[in-house]
């Protein structure tokens, strides 16, 4: 009978999968669900096995073209899908299996080199499990980039009879999906990941947090932890659902919303390494860390680190989306430039107009326009050129932007996802829209005089009673960016300001066209 | 309600009762020192004339403190523990 | 006094554990405990970083972000608040980069709140304010008519304080002190970014929510936003005193602030060692009795109850007593006078009244309020231990593992020290609650009782023997400890007693109703789960078996080891203020002061050499004797000093019968009390705040009470019984209490080193405080017993003779509620009436349906003694088969119902069994009717005849 891969992936899904997927079955063909391969716009993508075992590519496709592409005679054939130069440029260390096996197929997960990680881990001891992670270099995936050898071996000093691995699976930056991806198309990844860092710190219980929009997710995790529970043991885990918080990606306002708490950031120190879970010592890292792990304990760190560039070692699982031509998940060492992904990967934007702006690292990350897209992708250049990489999503944008709207969103999406603690973030992000809704206003009706009723009454001696200048106004948005940037408690309202000061510094054309330099401000 | 005599013969006999887990002999003694100690003199008086109605250990009791007068302290209830005493530092 | 500022570090201190660290800060050295914030660090060398979210009582938080500082080596700009000083650190508190981030956060703070500073009642204590202008603020870009708060409702629903939102900066400050300080959990921030503001319970008002009214939440609020009624209308306070509550056992200390003499608020004192800076609803706010019309300011006598009252002069009054007193020793023998000193008094007056009755009447007539509460406490730990008080202070709690309440309601009873207790419970420790009720401490806010023994009324000693026999029997007693500490053969004693098979958990639970699994596991865990405590209240004295419960306690305490170091001991949990006091002052009538024995002739002697007058060297009689003696005739003139016999003591017919049959009875007293209603002579008291004294609190700490405001009435109580004295001829002359107490320190031993100069240097002493021990001593027995070794004392359970029957088959047992206080004659005359405004009768919804009685409907409760009606509460809170009532409000007279039975060694009544029938009823029983007329026409009043001009 002739076998049939299909993505299970809740993208594919949403392309029509399902339904390609009954069309093959009621042809007779024996279908395997996959995980996703990560590009999308090949999706609904069919994979037909061959006597001698490879598979042929098809897509996107429909339901009515199964006799096509049983024939062979599909005009969407695109054949071995490595030989794509999408696929061929990456280095899938993470994601090696994803969009090729069963995602819950223990039998599958084995045979493409599964469990070898945990099973060199348990033959270390824990100190050496860490020295390995160290030697990685792999650094937190989620975002801030911190080296995850020295985060365990922190926790695996901490003396305490509890301790606890907390996967961060709120995966709530816009264009981003690279974890719900692995969560779904490749869950014992990172269960494996999970037990071989509970071994390194001393730690027997984990909880992944995922947002309750990924349903899937949360379905195969949950399969895949009862599939996998004796090979695991003794570590065990769950699956915690979150409610829509934003912040609960924060790692400590995640911790206190696994407690069962208001979701609330908490201030560092105590840092959770050394009272994090419940008061215990507490390994948080993100989907791709740990689900890097396995391969560094299985192939060697020093397989891992001789990838990448400077001090970002490694491959990191690049997202591209927005108004993208080959929108999907990229995976590659560091090092590549910023104008590879979007142009030679992405192949530009979809609408195939100019691009004219990039946000890298989701709705807090910097705007990038074309003329640095020779920026490298690394940590430490992309913090010298004022942005971040984050979990490394990329959002596309042609010409149509308005840039102002953007740094507006920015403000916005700040206002409301703050979880209200510190004072920079809950009343500095609505001055924020308030200020930049001036400064739209004024840019739309020139320097048309606004009410000021309040302002100008004789016993208000302290206000300015006269209409600030645009220019005024931005040094106004400049020093709040400030204040939220150096001043709030946590990453939402401190890098809330890099996509509202690249915007204004790449984009001033767009804040009534006064040139507004950096420098301006002080 | 009980009598005045009603309530002091109660009184005696409840604490007899009390102290009855000792033995006859120490509950009597116990009782006796009791009612010296934290009986006002009209109240000790009166219960001397009410034995016929009291239990055996009261009636045992009150018929110590007539003949031998009131017994050294039994239950340290009243004893004074000397403040000067080093690491002894008492409330009293 | 002028105004004591109190100083705010910031942050909590440190215990110094090991060296210091040593760090820089604004290049000045500073050496601090390891664990300090640098935000103490920078305040304990004078360096104030500004702050809004943090303050020295709560945890550190880190939300306002002006506390930032910069670290030599460190990126950013961390707040000072939560970050802990390291060896070597070099900390910057200013600079141009700092006051620029601070001016930008206060910026945004401003730009929410209102601009109404020269009409604010803050008036300038306002900590937003002081920081606006510490960082330099004078101007807000954003303008003001962004989005704000400044419209948001005020809840005004508390009777003492208001929240009004717009003046809120959603700092938590008031959130984190209700869950740290208060442990009620009541507060919380609802939504979320720009919308967080600050709700209680599920964002109701504060009167309907699980608010208890602390004042910890007003006390934090660095604003206006929450803040004192009393001070919206006067206006802030100019100066302070500090002073002790006069409410419950704890000793609370407060700072009373004051603009002239009229006191604006109660605010605790960081510094109180009993309570640590906190406060309940009646002593941080139920002070307006203090000048509620109803006071009374000018002496009264009449020949007759039946007659009206007549306001006459002090010279007159005072005459009018000292002659009735001795026309009636002349007429009835000398011991036919007796008198009550007060537990709400200082331990000064009361002294005073004792000294009147021994040196001034003649005989050892004198009794105190601890005899329907306490006695058994001075009884049973005397015996067993040689000492008439609790073993530890409030702070060993922070070190106990297994906490053991029975018998004891303190989230009601005693809610400052509850909350300490609490916070030690939240920290892990365990919790063993015996009681007949479902107290609120068995199951709270992330709080529940491993154990709770819900025992049968009237059960403690067999279910206490029951643990002993558990604790003996499968060997978790502590030997070492008891052959080094107590006597041993008396051990062996007890130790057969309490294991023979009859007293088992099992053979003992048809008696008990506890379950016999739950109470072998409530025992191990006591004896075995770390540094064990037991506090115990009126729930354990107020029995037939009260003195026994009380040495059935000390016994487990012995066996299993824990007595005499921090975290362990045998806390009875006071209920008057001075309680204690009012029994180390010789308020009993067969001791002395420092509970020296009446017939000892060396203690005799002492006072007989000091008074120069013969003393009687048998005991006195106790309260009950007294009415006893009244009806019979042989007992005419009593002295009541702050106490309200009538309304607090049991069976009041035969209270009031007693009372009746007297021809002097003398009341003094802040209002016309029930007992009043009995009385020939008013003489009008003052209160803790017009006068100088001291209390004693339940952990034995003395603490000066000092004058806020001049008596209304004219005089201190101790001046008044000094002016009876005198004119009864005892040339007395005493200019100031410190003199009296330096009297009490010469007659008393464990007083030796107590004087006022002394508890000014050292803020309180714990007695004994002694040669041996001049700061006193926080903890007892540390070494060994103060007796020498500790006894164990049989304890054989006597059933009580109040049983239940066909006529009365439930249960009756009374107690208290967190708004009231004792008899209610303060705190019904002040707001608290909000939360409870009348008495109820708790019953258990199977009692009630059996009944058809339905929740909020009148009841009658009738007992062998008397019948009352109130109105019914059906709650799973008692026990099925037990009723709960509260005596706070006279028009119930809850003691009509409650009988004689008294406990065997000191009559304490048994006020917690009372076999009662409960019915629907229409209105007032035949006693509440004619007693509340019997009542009005005892308050009357002559006009004073004015003389003419």
């Amino acid at each position: 009978m002739t076998r049939a891969y299909i993505s299970c992936d809740m993208a594919s899904v949403a392309l029509g999968a399902d339904d390609i997927a009954e069309a093959l079955t009621a042809a007779g063909c024996t279908v395997i669900r996959t995980g996703a391969r990560g590009l999308f716009a090949i999706e609904p993508l069919v994979e037909i096995e061959t006597t001698d075992g490879a598979r042929i590519a098809y897509g996107p496709v429909e339901p009515e073209d199964v006799p096509a592409i049983l024939d062979d005679t599909h005009p969407n054939r695109i054949g071995d899908l490595a030989t794509l130069p999408f696929f061929a440029k990456q280095q899938r260390f993470t994601f090696a299996r994803c969009g090729i096996t069963d995602p819950l197929s223990m039998a599958d997960y084995t045979a493409h080199d599964g469990w070898k990680g945990l099973a060199a881990a348990r033959a270390l001891p824990p100190q050496a499990v860490v020295d390995a992670v160290k030697a990685s270099g792999l650094r937190g995936r989620g975002g801030a980039g911190f080296p995850t050898g020295i985060k365990w071996q922190t926790v695996l000093d901490a003396a305490s009879p509890e301790k606890f691995i907390v996967c961060n699976a709120d995966e709530g930056d816009s264009g981003t999906f690279a974890d719900r991806m692995l969560m779904e198309g490749d869950p014992y990844c990172l269960l494996e990941g999970m037990a071989i860092a509970g071994h390194a710190v001393g730690a027997s219980h984990g909880y992944i947090y995922v947002r309750s929009e990924y349903p899937f997710a949360i379905r195969a995790l949950n399969a895949a932890i009862e599939r996998a529970g004796p090979i695991l043991a003794p570590f065990t885990v769950e699956v915690r659902v979150g409610a829509g918080a934003y912040v609960c990606g924060e790692e400590t306002a995640l911790l206190e919303s696994i407690e069962g708490k208001r979701g609330q950031v908490r201030a560092k120190p105590p840092l959770p390494a050394i009272q994090g879970l419940f008061g215990q010592p507490t390994v948080i890292n993100n989907v791709l860390s740990l689900a890097a792990i396995p391969f560094i304990l299985a192939e060697g760190p020093e397989r891992y680190a001789e990838v990448g560039f400077s001090r970002s070692r490694g491959t990191m699982p690049v997202q591209l989306a927005g108004n993208v031509k080959n929108g999907g998940l990229f995976e590659i060492g560091f090092g590549i430039t910023l104008g590879e992904l979007v142009n030679d990967i992405g192949g530009g934007t979809e609408s195939g107009r100019p691009v004219r702006a990039v946000q890298v690292g989701g709705p807090l990350g910097a705007y990038f326009p074309p003329s640095m897209f020779d920026l490298a992708f690394d940590y430490e250049a992309f913090a010298a050129a004022g942005g971040l990489i984050g979990h490394a999503g990329i959002t596309v944008f042609d010409d149509t932007v308005d840039m102002a709207a953007m740094a507006r969103f920015a403000m916005e999406f700040c206002a409301v996802e703050s979880c209200g603690k510190c004072t920079p973030c809950r009343i500095g992000s609505t001055r924020g829209v308030e200020t930049l809704d001036r400064i739209i206003g004024d840019r739309i009706k020139g320097a048309a005089q606004r009410e000021q009723a309040l302002e100008a009454m004789p016993q208000m001696r302290n206000a300015k009673v006269k209409h600030r200048s645009v220019d005024e106004e931005i040094g106004v948005l400049r020093d709040l960016c400030e204040t939220m940037k150096f001043g709030s408690l946590c990453a939402l309202g401190g890098f809330t300001p890099y996509p509202v000061l690249s915007a204004l510094d790449h984009f001033p054309e767009d804040f009534g066209g006064a040139r507004a330099l950096p420098q301006a401000a002080e | 309600m009980m009598s005045t005599d009603q309530r002091l013969a109660y009184m005696a006999d409840q604490i007899a009762r009390n102290f009855a887990a000792i033995g006859h002999d120490k509950a009597a003694m116990a009782t006796a020192d009791h009612i010296a100690k934290f009986w006002d003199p009209r109240m000790k008086a009166r219960i001397a004339g009410l034995t016929d109605s009291l239990g055996p250990v009261a009636a045992r009791a009150i018929a110590i403190l007539q003949e031998k007068g009131a017994p050294p302290p039994q239950t340290h209830a009243t004893e004074y523990a000397d403040v000067a005493g080093a690491g002894h530092d008492d409330a009293g | 006094m002028g105004w004591i500022g109190e100083i705010d570090l910031g942050t909590k201190p440190m215990p110094v554990t090991g060296p210091l660290v040593s760090l820089t800060i604004d290049g000045q050295p500073v050496d601090v405990p390891a664990g300090t914030s640098i935000m103490r660090a920078a305040a304990l060398m004078g360096t104030n970083i500004p702050k809004l979210c943090a303050t020295d009582t709560l945890e550190s938080f880190g939300s306002c972000r002006i506390c930032l500082v910069e670290i030599d080596g460190r990126a950013g700009y961390p707040a000072s608040c939560t970050t802990p000083v390291t060896p070597g650190m070099v900390v910057r508190t200013q600079t141009d980069k700092l006051a620029k981030l601070r001016k930008g956060v206060m910026e945004l703070y401003i730009s929410d709140h209102p601009l109404d500073c020269l009409t604010c009642s803050a008036n300038g204590d306002c900590e937003l304010q002081d920081q606006a202008g510490a960082v330099g603020l004078r101007d807000v870009r954003y303008g003001y008519d962004g989005a704000n708060h400044l419209d948001a409702a005020k809840d005004e629903s508390n009777p003492y304080f208001t929240f009004d939102p717009a003046k809120c900066i959603v700092c938590s400050r008031c959130v984190r002190a209700c869950d740290e300080v208060q442990g009620t959990l009541a507060l919380t921030v609802d939504g979320r970014g720009f919308s967080s503001h600050i709700a209680a319970s599920q964002d109701e008002d504060f009167l309907s929510s699980e608010c208890v009214s602390c004042g910890a939440c007003v006390q934090a609020c660095p604003t206006s936003a929450l803040i004192e009624k009393e001070v919206i209308k006067v206006g802030t306070p100019d100066k302070a005193v500090i002073t002790t509550c006069a409410y419950c056992g704890v000793g609370c200390t407060f700072r009373a602030e004051m603009r002239g003499e009229q006191l604006v608020r109660m605010v605790p004192w960081k510094d109180g060692k009993a309570n640590r800076g906190h406060s309940c609803v009646k002593g941080r706010f139920a002070w307006g009795y203090a000048n509620h019309k109803e006071r009374i300011l000018n002496p009264m006598i009449r020949a007759s109850v039946h007659e009206p009252w007549r306001e006459v002069s002090w010279e007159e009054a005072i005459a009018h007593t000292a002659s009735e007193f001795r026309r009636i020793q002349s007429t009835y023998g000398t011991r036919a006078v007796g008198g009550i000193t007060s537990s709400r008094c200082t331990n000064e007056e009361t002294f005073l009244v004792q000294k009147l009755i021994r040196q001034g009447f003649g005989n050892n007539n004198v009794d105190t309020c601890a005899r329907v509460c306490h006695s058994p406490t001075g009884y049973g730990l005397k015996t067993t231990f040689g000492t008439s008080a609790g073993t530890q202070d409030f702070d060993s709690v922070q070190h106990s593992d297994v906490i053991l309440v029975i018998g004891a309601n303190p989230t009601d009873g005693h809610p400052v020290f509850a909350s300490r207790m609490k916070r030690r419970l939240r920290q892990g420790a365990k919790l063993i609650v015996i009681d007949p009720r479902r107290t609120d401490l068995v199951r709270s806010p992330h709080i529940e009782a491993a154990h709770h023994l819900s025992l049968r009324p009237g059960t403690n000693v067999a279910v206490l023997t029951a643990m002993a026999h558990v604790i003996v029997t499968e060997g978790l007693f502590d030997e070492a400890y008891i052959r080094e500490r107590c006597d041993w053969d008396e051990y062996e004693d007890w130790a057969a007693f309490v294991s023979e098979d009859h007293r088992s958990p099992e053979a003992s639970a048809e008696i008990t109703g506890v379950d016999p699994d739950e109470l072998r596991k409530a025992a191990r865990l006591y004896a075995t789960g770390g540094n064990g405590a037991i506090y115990y209240g009126l729930g354990v004295t107020e029995h037939s078996q009260g003195s026994s419960t009380v040495m059935a306690i000390a016994n487990l305490a012995m066996a299993t080891g824990n007595v005499g170091r921090e975290g362990v001991g045998v806390n009875p949990l006071r209920g008057q203020n001075n309680v204690q006091g009012a029994c180390d002052m010789g308020s009993f009538p067969h001791e002395f002061s420092g509970y020296r024995h009446v017939s000892d002739p060396e203690a005799r002697a002492m006072f007989e050499d000091a008074w120069g007058v013969p003393l009687d060297d048998e005991p006195g009689l106790r309260i009950p004797n007294m009415l006893d003696a009244a009806t019979d005739g042989a007992f005419k003139a009593l002295f009541i000093q702050g106490e309200d016999i009538l309304q607090s003591d049991p069976n009041t017919a035969h209270v009031a019968a007693g009372l009746a049959a007297m021809e002097c009875v003398v009341v003094q007293d802040l209002f016309l009390n029930e007992t009043a209603n009995y009385a020939h002579v008013f003489l009008p008291g003052s209160t803790f705040l017009e006068k100088d004294g001291t209390f004693t609190n339940a952990e034995r700490r003395i603490q000066r009470v000092r004058k806020v405001m001049s008596p209304l009435n004219g005089f201190a109580d101790w001046e008044i019984v000094q002016m009876v004295a005198q004119a009864m001829g005892l040339g007395w002359n005493y200019t100031h209490p410190s003199e009296i107490m330096d009297e009490i320190a010469a007659l008393t031993p464990s007083f030796a080193n107590v004087h006022y100069d002394a508890l000014e240097e050292h803020g309180s002493l714990q007695w004994p405080a002694t040669a041996a021990a001049p700061l006193g001593t926080p903890t007892m027995h540390l070494d060994g017993f103060v007796r020498g070794k500790g006894r164990f004392v049989v304890t054989d359970y006597v059933a009580t003779d109040e049983k239940t029957g066909p006529r009365f088959p439930l249960l009756l047992t009374t107690g208290r509620i967190l708004s009231h206080y004792n008899v209610g004659a303060q705190t019904r005359r002040t707001d608290n009436v909000a939360w409870h405004p009348e008495d109820l009768l708790e019953i258990h919804p199977h009692d009630a349906e059996n009944r058809g009685l339905h929740d909020g409907q009148w009841v009658s409760l009738r007992s062998r003694a008397g019948e009352t009606t109130l109105r019914a509460l059906v709650t799973e809170r008692v026990a099925p088969g037990v009723v709960y009532t509260t005596f706070h409000h006279p028009t119930t007279q809850a003691n009509v119902i409650t009988t004689d039975f008294s406990d065997w060694a000191t009559n304490c009544p048994e006020y917690k069994v009372t076999a009662v029938q409960v019915s629907p009823s229409n209105g007032p029983s035949d006693w509440q009717e004619s007693y509340e007329a019997q009542a009005k026409r005892s308050r009357r009043i002559e006009p004073r005849l004015e003389p003419a001009e």
